[in-house]
């Protein structure tokens, strides 16, 4: 028997496991899939309302899953991902105390908070001359965009016989190949300023990649995040499971819940729909961590918005009719606020379940885009979750 | 889900091992879920490239949205080997099992004649791959140490070809670790599960193997036996094949009732344990999760049983594919690819410093000792070392697994 089952292997899902199995509890993630962490960019927006991240907690409703948590709450959700990030190959920049930009491959900028070390030096690029280096024929990344819409700007193409970043990225997790193309950049003439390249340096090491090439052309580089597929997402998703199985977590990947066992207020099993014959998994207590409706977690149908795992209650804001908008990325679109309520120790609201919590981007009135809140709520409630459910645990 | 739930997220292909180093494959969205809108019965398949898929269901398992990616994949490379002249090579190994009785009955020539250059030559004609060496028979193999033990829970043991021709002291140690905790093993007449045809295109041939074990299986199963497997891909075959696309007559009974041996033995070890270690063995290793496991979604069952191992570290590796893929690195067209993924793989086992690598899969272990250049183990060998040093237990451990594990210790100690 374990003593935690978390539903979901997002960041959420994973931040909650992580602390849990650190604090010395048996716990198992059960995801269906892989989460909307390996089509971000990687970087932890946490709150943009503007200035500083926390200057527009205020703003928020009191119904904001950041409301219950609170602000010291948030900060230590990213503290312990800074911690973990720091421990690994990866380590992350940036404090609470700041918002900064990054550089897109659309040569806009994208507010956030902590990055990846490879996108440090993407804070403050438009001050100077910036050379984008690209790959011929590499999908769904144009340097003219970047260069048609700033000014100082410039491109350079090398051909590295692949034409995706994933392809790019296991090249240059070989030495012939990064000694090859560092020979390439040193040898073209770049007038004085940053490069910029996509984010392609290697799953594994890239800041390492990153700093052998900085030194080698004597220049400062940074990552862009790329369309998925992300590595910089896939990055900060596999450091995060790795970090749960470092502590003894158990992972069931690729199947989703096919029912729930509850007798009383108490959840007693869950039961995956393997292949062949089901897997049930008993635990004491449960997390719901399955996201937004992009990864099923929330399910809408013509008459009304479900929760397909536990059958919960989920707020819907308004009449169907109100949801319908000119445009579905429009920020305040009454359907980004729909979700699970839960009470002060995360728990569903109204339910009677006393062994159930909840967490990440599920959670009802979080309005994502609006807030630009995405990663950052993910850990902060994940962290909260987790920590309510260790206090009824331990 | 049908190929009409992708909402071409690119979740797949971020983690197709093939993608990242085959060119010529276009990757799991556009082999799966696009390609599959365009695919039509009668018209004869056109997508050669969709034979470059290894079939280790990464795809699939990471899906958010439950789509068949590795399924639809699969029978699209079935239609396209039904309608197309097959090279040599996929005749070979879909058929691997009567080479590998005939080479087993014939052990000591057979493996001499496997490393004669011209053998070599010849099969490098026929499309089979001359990077690794094809494993190794031996002469005692399962089939004839065939053997009953104990009183308890009965338990037919599916043994899969590897253990049964190239390997049989791990099926060996399999076996007496299910009859240590009581279970009557049985290892009735088996022949291959039908995966290899399934990889070379040819479901006739998959489906008369399977027919013949199902009918053995499905026998014991009326008689109250459970049925073990020890080789993950075989499993994935029985749990998921056998009532899916190979749809053998009392396919769902099989697969409600066959278990993975680790699993199988995890509560039986544990009450043997009595809540204290189940053994001791001061080793650190690094588990190589072979795809299938993965995509059987039963969790890591060996792993929970190495926890209860004093001594015993264990760093789980799950997120990359070995690249032998059964049969598929065998072939000189995949062979590139192969190599390239078992030195990604082989890398990752070196990061972590263990001192060896263990899989549950024959063709996993055969990869990565080549590629990282140290001994892999089964996870049987290691319990069954672990128990041996346990001075209350008396059993001895043995074998090639002692030996090595052995070398690992005075290296350790001399280190
Ligand atoms: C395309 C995209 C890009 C984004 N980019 C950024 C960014 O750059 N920075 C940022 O801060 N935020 C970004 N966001 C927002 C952010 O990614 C999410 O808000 C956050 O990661 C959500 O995490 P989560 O753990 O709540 O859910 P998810 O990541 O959605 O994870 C839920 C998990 O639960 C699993 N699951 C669902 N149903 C079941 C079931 N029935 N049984 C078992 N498992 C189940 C799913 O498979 C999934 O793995 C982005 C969002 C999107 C959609």
């Amino acid at each position: 028997m374990l003593d935690v089952v978390v539903i979901g292997g997002g960041m959420s899902g994973l931040t909650a496991a992580i602390h849990l199995a650190g604090a010395g509890l048996k716990t198992a993630i059960i995801s269906r899939g892989d989460p909307v962490c390996c089509l971000s960019t990687g970087c932890i927006d946490v709150l943009d309302l503007g200035g500083r991240p926390m200057d527009g907690y205020g703003a928020l409703p009191e119904g904001h899953p950041y409301r219950l948590v609170g602000k010291r709450g948030i900060e230590d959700g990213l503290r312990m991902l800074k911690d973990i990030m720091a421990s690994s190959p990866i380590p992350y920049t940036g404090t609470i105390r700041a918002n900064r930009e990054i550089l897109t491959p659309i040569g806009t900028f994208k507010t956030t908070c902590l990055v990846p070390r490879t996108m440090e030096a993407s804070q403050g690029c438009r001050d100077e001359y910036l050379h984008v280096i690209s790959f011929a024929g590499l999908k769904d990344f144009y340097p003219s965009y970047i260069t048609s819409r700033l000014p100082d700007t410039g491109f350079s193409l090398f051909d590295a016989g692949c034409s995706s970043t994933l392809a790019l990225a296991a090249r240059f997790e070989e030495q012939g190949f990064l000694d090859e193309f560092c020979s390439w950049l040193s040898s073209i003439e770049i007038p004085p300023g940053r490069v910029a390249i996509p984010a392609v340096l290697g799953l594994k090491n890239p800041v390492a990649v990153m700093e052998e090439i900085s030194s080698r052309i004597g220049r400062t580089l940074f990552e862009i995040p790329t369309l998925p597929p992300s590595l910089p997402g896939m990055r900060l998703f596999r450091t995060l499971k790795t970090a749960f199985q470092e502590r003894g977590g158990e992972v069931y990947w690729g199947n989703p819940i096919s029912s729930v066992e509850i007798r009383g207020a108490t959840v007693e099993a869950v039961t995956l729909a393997a292949s062949g014959r089901p897997t049930r998994v008993q635990g004491r207590a449960f997390i719901l961590a399955t996201g937004s409706f992009v990864s099923g977690g929330l399910y809408a149908t013509r008459e009304s918005v479900r929760e397909p795992v536990f059958n919960l209650a989920v707020r819907v804001p308004g009449a169907r009719k109100d949801w319908f908008l000119h445009d579905f990325f429009m920020p305040g679109h009454p359907i980004e606020g729909a979700g699970i309520e839960v009470d002060a120790s995360f728990r569903p609201a109204g339910s009677s379940l006393e062994n159930l919590f909840v967490c990440g981007s599920i959670l009802a009135n979080s309005e994502i885009m609006k807030n630009r809140c995405g990663h950052g709520m993910a850990l902060a409630t994940g962290l909260k979750a987790a920590r309510q459910c260790e206090r009824m645990l331990v | 889900m049908t190929f009409e739930h992708c909402t071409r997220c690119t979740i797949c292909v971020e983690n197709c091992p093939v993608y990242k180093v085959e060119p010529r494959f276009p990757g799991p969205k556009q082999a799966g879920p696009d390609a599959q809108r365009f695919r039509l019965d009668p018209e004869k398949s056109v997508d050669e490239w969709v034979k470059y898929c290894c079939q280790c269901r990464r795809c699939q398992v990471s899906c958010p949205y439950g789509v068949d990616v590795a399924d639809i994949i699969l029978k699209a490379q079935l239609k396209y080997g039904r309608e197309h002249l097959s090279p040599l090579a996929a005749h070979l190994f879909a058929n691997a099992y009567h080479f590998n009785k005939l080479g087993s009955t014939l052990a000591p020539l057979a493996n001499r004649a496997s490393d004669w250059p011209l053998t070599k030559s010849v099969l490098g004609l026929f499309g089979v791959s001359r990077e690794l060496d094809l494993p190794e028979f031996r002469f005692v193999n399962l089939e004839r140490g065939r053997r009953r033990m104990g009183r308890g829970r009965k338990v037919v043991f599916f043994t899969g070809c590897h253990l049964a021709f190239n390997r049989p002291d791990i099926g060996r140690k399999v076996r007496d670790l299910l009859a240590s905790t009581g279970c009557r093993v049985v290892m009735p007449a088996q022949t291959c599960c039908g995966l290899p045809a399934l990889g070379n295109g040819d479901l006739d041939i998959a489906r008369k193997f399977a027919l013949k074990n199902a009918a053995m299986l499905t026998r014991y199963i009326d008689k109250g036996f459970d049925v073990v497997y020890a080789c993950t891909s075989c499993g994935l075959t029985l749990m998921h094949d056998y009532p899916g696309i190979l749809d053998v007559p009392g396919g769902r009974k099989i697969a409600e009732n066959t278990y993975n041996v680790y699993a199988y033995l995890f509560p039986l070890l544990q009450a043997e344990a009595e809540g204290g270690p189940l053994g001791t063995l001061e080793l650190s290793l690094a588990y190589h999760i072979p795809c299938h496991l993965r995509a059987l979604g039963i969790g890591y069952p060996a792993a929970r049983i190495f926890e209860m191992i004093e001594g015993l570290t264990c760093s789980i590796l799950d997120d990359n594919c070995c690249g032998l893929a059964g049969t598929y690195g065998f072939k000189k067209r995949n062979q590139e690819t192969s190599r390239r993924l078992g030195l990604i793989a082989a890398q990752a086992v070196r990061d972590t410093g263990a001192d060896t690598v263990v899989a549950d899969c024959g063709a996993c272990r055969m990869q990565l000792s080549h590629y990282a250049l140290m001994p892999a183990l089964d996870p049987a060998e290691i319990i069954t070392q672990a128990m041996a040093n346990t001075p209350k237990r008396s059993r001895a451990g043995s074998g090639i697994a002692q030996k090595i594990l052995q070398t690992i210790q005075m290296k350790r100690r001399s280190a």
